[in-house]
């Protein structure tokens, strides 16, 4: 599939600070992308400078082969929509959603028509069209934010972390929203945000960033078990890094390159005998038990005193107690190793 | 920033944008940056050449040295008063649990309704010679002087009561700020009532207290009216007196001497009290506050006392607009001589204000120089704070937002003597006419005292603004006015129309910077209001007042309610 927009050895600064360090990536057509990372990683202001609000210091960005980095705000077909969907308080739904199209001098029963149309689509109902944005809920104000970008029959949608202010359960419900309106539209959709589970659950490929640097791009499959470099791996899920003192004085040894650094994922280390080659089996003791109902989290301390978290399904076995002693059945090939690097710690 | 990011910034700018801040630099040079320059300039180097001469003459004149010494007196003097009292009226209706404390809170906030010279010439019709007050003294005391109420003491008393309402609202609000477990818990380590307070209470307002103080002295040092009115010979104060020297030629390079030194002494006030301001309140360190519970006074006679202040305090400052009220439905008979029987009662005055051009002159000349300025000064306020917003990091904008402090930095009396020397001779920069004597001076004179208020309150409506919804606009293709005009303005608008009936209100009856500037054919109501204190005023020019006081309360009432009461919630 051909690339809808290209960043081309994109660099932004902002005074001395270098916020953005020569970036390339491409994304494709209809894809639910998301860029992930910490605060100040960089992420908003690569969308930012995409949606035309920040220009580059050096390269371009092309959207279908077309050079836009200096093309005004405007005129480049994206909506927007905000961290805090930055709704017009004074204006009404209608009024917000038909803001666009008036300021392009759209026809009124041209306008009338597309903003009906749209917030059909995004599920508001003609009552609400009526409201002030600050009578509606969270979930409905999404609605408006994206309705309002919509519209313009935009070709790319860019959204800048548009749950963060929410609560969780209210998060989830509107992520799932999200999906499926960008599934119905099947409009490129851009999506900025420092939630590794919101990145996971919603993306069709994720770009992972860390200080202006992109760390890796690849679906959250390749991200989570395949991390591309330690530091990608150590910010998305729980990870245990194994302990070299272990590594030399157990099996695993045997697996681990010489002078890297190996982690393996909680959920990878069992408490269960699993099958496989090389499953190298260690003694432990359980020093801590977490219980969550669905699952436990357990600590778990090896001979020689390192330490290993991992997860375990409550699935009606008889729950391990602190100061038991386990088996512990590890897989050589779930275990990620990477050059050592200050970055990742 | 550097040259290709102006010439970029310059480039984006359309013609009407450019005329806007050409406009916005010239309003800046030509009317606080050049009337403060001449103001130095006339004192000296009136013929041309650096001469000292107006310090040796301000030196060695009596009467100018004493209004020196005079103000500073009052101000000093007025730092303890107010101070007593408006703690006093706080902790009365805050802190302690006093009966009838809403009544009493209604009573003390009678300040806000009238300022200035209204507040002068009500006591004075209270307290004056012939005044209701004074009547039944000489009643009990008749061998009383009846002309007890100048000088000195009338004048600290009368501007004691009249200056406690920022005391009101911002010590007030401060001490609704305490976290009430800090009480509780100073309690609960075995304090009385009275240590509570002297430990825990005050100490936390004592920011606030300061910054009070400073305004008062900077108030006591600047009094005009109520010492023009009530300071009679024997008490006159620095404003008053360049009133007087700024109305002969010969004198005018002391006038401007005098409101220098003002000037210098409210700049180096004032400066403290920004550093004051910069070491910021005690914050509370408590997750979850407790609202401040009234306190009760269980000692009875601390009780009786307490209540007997407060509602002494509750008569001082009712009195006058009681009786302005009351004698305002009166026939000139009943004001002259203070005695009401059924028969004095009429509506005559107000029939006058309605029926006679001359009797609703000033309150039309006062109304339109009041909608023009205020309208004048929110739409200068509006477009300057947007332009520091916009640009809040560079140069020009911190420049244009300092030069729009300076009169805030000044007192109005220095202002009027910069504007009056300044625009009495034809100047380029203005079109090469005079404007001294003219409306336009009367206009511009509002407009500058007001723009650091309306400034304040505009540029903090603007801040609070969600950057976002500008960037929302821009991706939806707005063109920056339009966005201003659609999305910006209808936001900020509610605050910018309170601040802008809160200088309605104060233009309306101002009477310290008009009498500087006023056109002689046009009287304002505070004009009038000052002349109709005078002994030789007439009879109808009094009753006259009543009636222009109560109008004003009315409308002052209202706007205060709209603007921080119900009616503001309402909204």
């Amino acid at each position: 599939m051909s690339a809808l927009i290209t960043f081309k050895d994109i660099q932004v600064h902002f005074g001395s600070f270098h916020a953005v360090k020569n970036l390339n990536l491409e994304i494709r057509e209809g894809e639910f992308f998301t860029f992930l990372g910490p605060s100040g990683c960089g992420k908003t202001t690569i969308l930012r400078a995409l949606a035309g609000f920040v220009t580059p210091t050096g390269g371009s960005i092309l959207l279908n082969g077309r050079d836009i980095t200096n093309v005004p705000i405007e005129k480049r077909g994206i909506g927007m929509v905000f961290q805090n969907y930055a709704l017009f308080p004074t204006m009404t739904v209608y009024e917000n959603i038909a803001f666009g199209m008036k300021v392009k001098k759209a026809k009124k029963s041209e306008i009338d028509a597309a903003v009906r149309d749209i917030a059909r689509k995004v599920d508001l109902k003609e009552e609400h069209l009526t409201k002030k944005v600050s009578e509606l809920s969270g979930g409905q104000q999404q609605r408006v934010a994206i309705a309002r970008a919509l519209v313009l029959k935009p070709a790319i949608l860019a959204l800048d972390e548009p749950l963060s202010n929410l609560d969780a359960k209210l998060r989830i419900q509107l992520r799932n929203e999200l999906k499926a309106l960008q599934k119905k539209f099947g409009i490129t959709t851009i999506y900025v945000t420092h939630d590794q589970e919101e990145a996971l659950t919603l993306s069709d490929r994720i770009a992972v960033f860390n200080n202006g640097v992109l760390e890796q791009v690849g679906t959250p499959y390749e991200i989570y078990n395949h991390s591309g470099t330690e530091f990608v791996c150590n910010f998305i899920g729980d990870i245990n890094r194994l302990d070299p003192a272990l590594i030399e004085s157990s099996p695993l040894r045997a697996f681990i390159r010489p002078g890297k650094v190996a982690y393996i994922r909680n959920e990878k280390v069992n408490l269960a005998p699993i099958e496989g080659e090389d499953v190298v089996r260690l003694r432990a003791r359980i020093v801590d038990r977490e219980y969550y109902g669905l699952y436990s989290k357990y600590v778990l301390e090896l001979e020689g005193g390192s330490r290993l978290k991992t997860i375990e399904k409550e699935n009606g076995r008889v729950a391990l107690e602190v100061g038991a002693e386990a088996d512990v059945y590890i897989r050589p090939a779930d275990i990620m190793q990477f050059d050592r690097t200050e970055r990742g710690h | 920033m550097n040259a290709q990011t102006w010439k970029d910034r310059l480039g984006s700018l359309h013609y009407g944008q450019m005329l806007l801040y050409a406009i916005i630099a010239w309003f800046v040079i030509t009317f606080l940056i050049l009337p403060n320059l001449n103001v130095y300039y006339e004192i000296f180097f009136r013929d041309g050449s650096f001469s000292l001469e107006p310090v040796e003459k301000l030196i060695s004149s009596k009467r100018a040295m004493n209004s020196l010494k005079n103000s500073f007196i009052l101000a000093v003097s007025l730092m303890i008063t107010v101070n007593v009292v408006g703690i006093m009226l706080v902790l009365l209706t805050e802190y302690f649990d006093i009966k009838g404390a809403r009544v009493l809170k209604l009573g003390y906030f009678t300040t806000l309704l009238y300022h200035g010279v209204v507040v002068s010439a009500s006591y004075k019709f209270a307290y004056g010679e012939n005044g209701i007050v004074t009547k039944l003294l000489a009643g009990l005391f008749p061998d009383m002087n009846r002309e007890w109420f100048h000088g000195y003491w009338a004048v600290l008393f009368v501007m004691t009561f009249a200056c406690t309402s920022n005391h009101l609202l911002f010590l007030g609000n401060a001490i609704r700020k305490i976290d009430y477990q800090t009480v509780e818990a100073a309690r609960g380590m075995g304090a009385g009532p009275f240590t509570i307070l002297w430990r825990v209470v005050l100490p936390v307002l004592k920011p606030t207290i300061f910054a009070l103080t400073i305004l008062t002295f900077l108030t006591g040092l600047g009094a005009m009216s109520a010492p023009l009115i009530l300071g009679g010979s024997e008490f006159q104060t620095i404003a008053p007196m360049i009133l007087t020297f700024s109305k002969s030629s010969t004198s005018k390079d002391l006038a401007a001497l005098l409101a220098l030194v003002l000037g210098l002494a409210t700049i180096i006030l004032l400066t403290i009290m920004i550093r004051i301001e910069k070491r910021g309140n005690y914050m509370s360190v408590s997750k979850v506050k407790s609202t401040l519970v009234k306190q009760k006074i269980h000692n009875r006679f601390a009780n009786a006392a307490v209540h007997f202040i407060g509602y002494a305090l509750f008569l001082i400052y009712v009195t006058p607009v009681a009786l302005i009220v009351l004698f305002s439905f009166t026939d000139a008979r009943s004001i002259s001589t203070s005695t009401i029987t059924w028969n004095s009662f009429t509506l005559e005055n107000y029939a006058r204000l309605f029926t006679s051009m001359s009797a609703l002159r000033p309150y039309l000349v006062s109304v339109i120089y009041a909608a023009a300025a205020s309208l004048l000064v929110v739409a200068l306020a509006l477009f300057a704070s947007r332009i520091i917003h916009k640009y809040k990091n560079s140069r020009l904008a911190m420049a244009l937002e300092y030069a729009l402090m300076i009169p805030w930095m000044l007192p109005s009396t220095l202002i009027a003597i910069g504007l009056v020397l300044t625009f009495n001779v034809p100047r380029l920069i203005v079109g090469n006419t005079v404007l001294t004597g003219t409306h336009w001076i009367v206009i511009l004179g509002y407009i500058i005292i007001h723009i650091p208020f309306t400034m304040r309150m505009v540029k903090a409506s603007f801040f609070s603004l969600d950057h976002n919804l500008e960037d929302a606009a821009r991706n939806m293709g707005a063109r920056p006015f339009y966005t201003f005009r659609k999305v910006l303005l209808p936001i900020v608008l509610p605050s910018t129309l309170a601040v802008l009936a809160l200088n309605f209100i104060k233009i309306l009856d101002d009477y310290d910077l008009t009498v500087f500037l006023y056109h002689p054919v046009y009287q304002t109501l505070g004009v009038v209001i000052k002349n109709s204190t005078d002994v030789e005023a007439g009879i109808i020019a009094r009753a006259m007042t009543l009636v222009y006081t109560v109008v004003l309360m009315i409308m002052s009432g209202i706007t205060m309610y709209l603007v921080y009461g119900r009616g503001a919630k309402d909204r």
